[in-house]
């Protein structure tokens, strides 16, 4: 089948999975959530106050079409205003999307980076004392919560040591730096290890293959085999784990952007999630989804790239 | 050697990187650094319902009346208004002046983009915003029920799909061009603190129909800073306000404050740049002001202990110049019975709960031993709390508690079912849902904790489906009558009375009292309704906290204050003080 195609027929996908999406955030807001008018009219609240409020968010108009208002929503991308902060979404995301990714995406490709070389590294040494080391390490760093790294790095580093901001966010390149690199380094800490857990046993699977034999029968060298062979074929299992990691950017790091003061779209997914916010909600719902559905495709297409026997059907 | 190169390039990066990521402080900047514990809602006076957002709309908006900064117990002073109103006999019609010569803040919305001079008309406007159902303002609360006239035109207006703001309110009027006139539909002598909160700031309807939804986001007042425009962030820069009127730091005030007149004169504001950080965890927070990057924070619960020793800082802290400041809050923490639920109709399970409940303990395990014992529901530094007055239901005593138990028609706890205790989702209210289930145990009580989310806790409250919860209230105004009228039977959930107490008696009390003027009399029956509400249990009645906040040497003119939300026009930054002290640090 022709690449094109296939993405396109792909992309359709978006629409029923758009409309289970759209279905299941309405239930949840519908029937599980809280009214949002008892948050957003405070503590001296009455009942007339709430209904005109429900007038005015529409929450008082039938389910089918608050469900159709949903539905319109995610086909047209226009999010409308938070009903908290009255700004118009798009630009809370665009706002929001700048921090994030200032955060997300050195993270992502230093701990990609960093987890592949480590793995390729004990790899080369499997069984031997490195690999045991690095197993140990692992598992060890791993095992102690994402909020303790938080709580101690900006402590002793930030406080104690004074090497970088405490916590704080300004815009724009390089005002940022100061305030990104701590919780980089430190979700660092914390993710490389199960990240290089993976890619070893994916290279291992590959390691013990016929081709590796062969290759080392025919007198090819260990880091020629590592690079060139090894690793373009233990590749389709790590894009594919790396790729879906990529949509998970954009929402942002919840608890690094509590502590660290910084602006981003977990921060604003939170704010909506305490104050019923339902406009925002839906929209951060809805293009999560969507980023899942295009990075899937992308991993699709990149599959073929780097394995040509591989065919999108 | 290409190899050799990359690396080289690569570690002179990271070091430049690295050596550049903490910034060095510039103490000479007259620059005021503050944390917002709380995620700011927005810049619209008539949604400013939380004391964080209040805090930040007082920087650049402004009302009728402020509380005098350097005079305890609050004292109500002019602000926009020219002097104090002219009130008539039967307390029913105010007359205000307003100050000549005030400017809004410059902006796109008037014309060549300067602010224009305000007038009583802008003050109407502003209150008819206030009122008008489609600005589902949280703060209509202050003047619902207040103004003659003011009721009528909002429900007029309220379904039809455009609100004529010139329709002329009997009860809200401009007579001339500075002249304003309330006519009050009952006397309400509380109405005077009103007019000094945020909700009743004065507005341009220019600007507000400039930026229509997104007014809450552009910010454009009277006040001493300016912010152009609210980007929902982490750091909000507010600059001084270089058409703020002549306004200067009072000369006088009270013993307490004495040593708190040394900028008296100086024109305000007195500094030149405000940086809020909002930051709602509380190690940063605590971090930055110890690196002397905040100038005052409020000190955390956990670091508590390491701080404060027998009322006293550390050596630590006091050895970088920092103070401490202990001051009562205008506020109650109580544990509420809903009385739509028959079972707490009984006085006697109500009078064996509260007296089975360890106030002391409670104060160490979650107020570091620092609240006051609340005796009944108005706090102290309030007319109306008698200090002598003790709660006969309160103090541990596990044995009267036993028997008041056996007389409710429960011994030991027979037969009572299981009561649920609704607690917002914190980690601390959990430990207080926990604290308190164990102490009912103690007598047979079973309780079960449920913790909900705010918004589903607040809607639980509000549609009256809890048994019992935990609440505390902080003072709008310094009148024991904000604490009251949560007992008040009309303001029933979904109003402010979670607890659906609904006594005839002392609502009649509660209406006599609102009407009277400040006098000995009202104060004797604020006593008297403080002291029905403490024997009839009508919460258990738990603590009323005390603020501990630090600040640094070179901070001036800080104290804590629970109402003075206008309060960053009179601080101050000694530059050189500071240079000192940062070398401490």
């Amino acid at each position: 089948m022709n690449m094109y195609s296939y993405i396109i027929r792909r992309l359709l996908y978006v629409i029923p999975v758009l409309l289970g999406v759209c279905f299941i955030i309405f239930i949840i807001f519908n029937v599980v959530a809280p009214d949002p008018a008892y948050v957003l009219l405070g503590r001296h609240a009455t009942i007339e106050q709430i209904n005109q409020l429900h007038r005015e968010l529409g929450t008082d108009l039938p389910f089918w079409n608050q469900y159709l208002n949903t539905v319109k929503t995610a086909f047209t991308f226009d999010f409308g205003s938070s009903w908290s902060s009255k700004q118009q979404i798009s630009e809370m995301i665009k706002a929001g999307a700048g921090p994030s990714l200032t955060l997300t995406v050195p993270l992502f490709i230093i701990t990609f980076i960093v987890s592949i070389s480590i793995a390729l590294l004990v790899s080369f040494y499997r069984g031997g004392f490195i690999d045991k080391f690095v197993l140990l390490l692992s598992i060890a760093m791993m095992s102690i919560s994402s909020l303790a790294y938080i709580l101690f790095g900006q402590w002793f580093f930030a406080y104690k040591l004074g090497w970088f901001e405490i916590a704080g966010y300004e815009a724009g390149f390089p005002n940022f730096i100061p305030y990104t690199v701590l919780p980089v380094l430190l979700y660092l800490a914390f993710s490389w290890g199960p990240d290089t857990r993976f890619y070893r046993s994916m290279i291992l699977d590959e390691v013990y293959q016929d081709y590796v034999r062969t290759a080392r029968a025919k007198g090819v060298g260990e880091l020629s085999i590592m690079f060139k062979h090894v690793l373009k074929n233990a590749m389709v299992p790590i894009l594919t784990y790396g790729i879906i990691q990529i949509p998970m950017l954009f929402l942002g790091l919840l608890l690094a952007e509590s502590f660290f003061g910084i602006p981003g779209l977990g921060n604003i997914t939170i704010k909506a999630l305490n104050t019923s916010d339902f406009p925002v909600i839906k929209a951060m719902t809805i293009l999560s989804a969507l980023a899942f559905i295009v990075f899937g495709v992308i991993t699709d297409v990149l599959y073929t790239i780097v394995d040509p026997r591989m065919k999108l059907k | 050697m290409k190899m050799r190169n990359i690396l080289l390039v690569l570690t002179l990066v990271a070091a430049s990187v690295l050596t550049g990521c903490a910034k060095k402080q510039d103490a000479s900047e007259r620059v005021l650094n503050i944390v917002s514990p709380a995620e700011i809602k927005g810049f619209d006076p008539a949604m400013a319902d939380d004391l964080y957002s209040g805090r930040e709309i007082a920087k650049i908006y402004e009302s009728l009346l402020a509380y005098h900064w350097l005079k305890v117990p609050y004292e109500l002073i002019p602000n926009l208004a020219e002097a104090m109103p002219e009130i008539s006999k039967d307390g029913i019609t105010y007359t205000f002046k307003i100050k000549k010569g005030v400017v809004f803040q410059d902006d796109a919305a008037f014309s060549n983009g300067k602010g224009r001079e305000i007038e009583a008309a802008d003050f109407v406007y502003s209150l008819k915003r206030l009122a008008d159902a489609k600005t589902t303002a949280n703060g209509w609360w202050v003047l619902d029920g207040k103004l003659v006239g003011l009721n009528e035109w909002r429900d007029k207006y309220a379904k039809l799909p455009t609100t004529n703001y010139d329709e002329e309110v009997a009860g809200l009027k401009a007579i001339d061009k500075y002249t304003l006139q309330f006519k009050l539909a009952k006397p309400f002598p509380q109405f005077l603190y009103t007019l000094a909160m945020g909700f009743t700031s004065v507005v341009s309807k220019e600007v507000v129909a400039k930026y229509g939804q997104e007014f809450i986001n552009h910010p454009v007042g009277t006040g001493p800073y300016i912010l152009p425009k609210f980007d929902q962030g982490k750091r909000i820069v507010y600059t001084k306000n270089p058409t703020f009127r002549e306004k200067f730091y009072p000369s006088d005030a009270s013993p307490e404050y004495k040593d708190l007149l040394t900028d008296a004169g100086k024109r305000l504001p007195l500094v030149d740049k405000l940086i809020v950080n909002v930051i709602v965890e509380s190690q940063p927070g605590w971090l930055k002001f110890n690196k002397g990057e905040i100038d005052y924070y409020s000190i955390p619960k956990d670091n508590f202990a390491t701080a404060v020793k027998d009322n006293k800082l550390s050596a630590e802290l006091s050895g970088k110049g920092i103070d401490l400041m202990i001051s009562p809050m205008l506020d109650l923490t109580y544990t509420g019975f809903n009385y739509e639920n028959k079972l707490f109709h009984n006085i006697k399970l109500r009078r064996a709960m509260s007296l089975a409940f360890d106030e002391k303990k409670s104060n160490q395990l979650f107020y570091n031993n620092t609240s006051f014992y609340a005796q009944g529901a108005i706090p102290p530094g309030i007319a109306g709390q008698n200090k002598d007055f003790k709660n006969p239901y309160k103090g541990f005593d596990l044995v009267a508690a036993k028997k008041m138990l056996s007389e409710a028609g429960y011994p030991e706890g027979k037969g009572l079912p299981e009561i649920i205790y609704d607690i917002p989702d914190s980690t601390t209210s959990r430990q207080m849902g926990e604290y308190f289930q164990k102490q009912m145990e103690q007598i047979g009580i079973k309780i079960k904790v449920s913790a909900s989310p705010w918004p589903e806790f607040q809607a639980k409250l509000k549609k009256r489906d809890v048994q019992m919860f935990g609440a505390a209230w902080g003072a709008d105004y310094p009148d024991a009558e904000n604490f009251l009228q949560l007992f008040y039977g009309p303001n029933s959930s979904p109003g402010s009375n979670s607890t659906n107490y609904n006594e005839p008696a002392f609502n009649k009390q509660f209406e006599v009292a609102t009407k009277m003027q400040d006098s000995p009399v009202r104060t004797g029956l604020y006593e008297k309704m403080n002291k029905t509400l403490a024997e009839d249990v009508v919460v258990i009645f738990n603590m009323h906290r005390q603020a501990y906040t630090v600040r640094h040497g070179w901070l001036r003119n800080y104290h804590n204050s629970d109402l003075n939300n206008d309060i960053y026009q009179y601080l101050n930054v000694d530059t050189a003080k500071k240079e000192e002290l940062l070398k401490k640090f």
